[in-house]
């Protein structure tokens, strides 16, 4: 066992000394916002000529005429009342969903009968999109909040269940004996070794039914409500103002990335552990 | 101490039904490092499971120093050749070899010492804080070996632990295994289909014969000194006789995978 030292281990990294290396780092960190900083500069002025030369500019307000809107609706808090009012909807139905979800999910993954009993409704009922459902959403909740978080809900649960069970069935084999030969009994098997394998698959399903929950929510808002930012939509799109539409439009936009930022954000710095292996086999 | 009498095992599926194993007999003493060997597709894999109980004899009988296996055993642990899936890769160097003794309910006072131990036996202590992603495939392995240890199993049942590893690595880890071995007095069972791994390891080598039906056809006693030389004339001419004996069966195994 003397040497068994040397090409058998990995050393943590090959430190690569010098400035060159740092410059190119930091050239390289830098590269990507200078770009994406360019390609959003460029779009607003194909969008201003566009509007300024070519399109009517009703149909197609200019960027500045945008902000010119935008700036009032910012300044009143209109855009934050409804911005706020949308958010808790997706986050209510979301977290509600997803945990339904899991729990179904991990259950139906381990119970093989379970699964096959439930399996054939699922793959129905997940063609149903939040959309679809809106109209009986109306006369179950009615338009207040109730039928908006079961909307939400819907879009998440079935997303979310589809990845945790795939999540639960596809922790290896050869981990769950491995751990059972060390002693671990079924639960433990279960709760210590299956459930973290499957948490990559979960998580990456909870990333796609955010992703879902922000376009059903404005489907939803558009057609029964009288709050959020589908509502705003659809008042604005009542009255002709194109000017405002636009200025609900890239609301969205942005609020969607920096959700998803925001929850990659959360897995990072929580979840780390059980999600940096997905590559490894 | 590890025994099978007149195994058989029949894998049913819905179409046709496979005899994989049939009267296979084996009986291994305690302490002894025993190899299985065989071309692939022999059903060394299906006899290791069997004697690791997570796969039931069709017929015949499996035991363990006297009582029939039934399930998975505290006293006999399975190794994989893929320790990237069999190691919990959330889990630091230090937190896999703590999971066995936390579910086995070891003292909490006692653990941090047994740790040490294995993790210092197979030359892990070093990078205890590390995840079994940022470990070299031998890494891997024996960090499999120190965690199994800890629980103080009698038997390490090893199916091919070493294959995917190079040839300088694999060299390495037979050392490593032979000096635990030696030290620790534990039986082995181990699966290859390596001739040379064989005979570096083994006390002794059963060739197991090309499936359907296969059986153990022959046990080698090497009663030959460690390390053991390739190229002493003596050692070589067992690796020629195991070779010869194979030969027929590594063809017939060739043309099974292509008629598959």
């Amino acid at each position: 066992m003397a040497d068994i030292r040397d090409t058998d281990l990995r050393e943590s990294g090959e430190k690569r000394e010098g400035s060159s290396l740092a410059a190119a780092i930091r050239a390289d960190t830098l590269r990507v916002p200078l770009l994406t900083l360019a390609s959003i500069a460029l779009a607003l002025l194909a969008w201003q000529v566009m509007s300024t030369f070519i399109f009517n500019p009703f149909l197609i307000p200019p960027p500045l005429e945008v902000v010119r809107t935008a700036i009032p609706m910012l300044l009143s808090g209109e855009i934050i009342a409804d911005v706020s009012i949308s958010m808790v909807r997706v986050l209510v139905g979301f977290t509600m969903g997803s945990l339904a979800a899991i729990v179904v999910g991990v259950l139906l993954g381990r119970v093989r009968l379970l699964h096959d009993l439930v399996d054939p409704i699922i793959e129905l009922l997940r063609y149903l999109s939040p959309t679809a459902m809106i109209p009986i959403a109306v006369i179950w909740f009615g338009i207040g909040e109730l039928s908006k978080y079961f909307l939400i809900f819907w879009g998440t649960f079935f997303i979310v269940l589809i990845n945790t069970v795939a999540g639960v069935w596809r922790a290896p084999i050869a981990r769950q004996r491995a751990a059972e030969c060390l002693g671990a009994s079924q639960i433990q098997i279960f709760v210590l070794v299956v459930i973290p394998s499957a948490a990559p698959y979960i998580v990456t399903g909870m990333r796609v039914a955010m992703a879902s929950s922000f376009m059903s929510i404005i489907p939803a808002e558009i057609l029964a409500a009288d709050s959020g930012i589908g509502y705003l939509l659809q008042k604005s799109s009542m009255l002709l103002q194109t000017n405002r539409i636009f200025v609900a439009l890239l609301t969205i936009c942005v609020l969607g990335f920096m959700v998803d930022r925001l929850f990659r954000l959360l897995v990072d710095r929580t979840l780390t552990r059980f999600m940096s292996f997905v590559t490894v086999t | 101490m590890l025994q099978l009498a007149n195994v058989r095992k029949v894998f049913k599926s819905a179409t046709e039904s496979y005899v994989a194993l049939d009267g296979v007999n084996l009986d291994v003493r305690i302490g002894e490092l025993f190899c299985l060997l065989g071309p692939s597709g022999c059903g060394k894999s299906t006899v290791l499971n069997i004697l690791a109980g997570f796969e039931q004899a069709s017929s015949g009988s499996a035991s363990a120093n006297g009582t029939p296996i039934r399930g998975a055993g505290r006293d006999r642990v399975l190794f994989f050749q893929d320790a990237g899936s069999a190691l919990l890769p959330w889990l630091t160097v230090e937190e896999n070899v703590r999971f066995g003794l936390r579910v086995r309910k070891v003292a909490r006072a006692d653990c941090d010492a047994i740790i040490d131990k294995y993790l210092k036996m197979v030359d892990l202590d070093r990078h205890r804080g590390k995840f079994p992603a940022q470990l070299s495939g031998g890494m891997r392995q024996r960090l499999q070996i120190a965690r199994a240890l800890a629980v103080e199993p009698a038997v390490l049942l090893m199916d091919e632990p070493f294959a995917a590893l190079d040839a300088l690595t694999r060299r390495r880890m037979h050392a490593v295994l032979l000096d635990i071995w030696q030290s620790t007095g534990k039986t082995i069972v181990f699966v290859t289909h390596d001739i040379a791994e064989a005979i570096t390891l083994a006390d002794r080598i059963g060739i197991m014969s090309v499936g359907p039906r296969s059986r153990i056809s022959k046990v080698i006693d090497l009663n030959l000194p460690r390390p053991r030389d390739l190229t002493n004339p003596s050692v070589a001419r067992i690796f020629m006789e195991i070779e010869a004996l194979l030969a027929p069966d590594v063809a017939r195994s060739e043309e099974r995978t292509l008629a598959h």
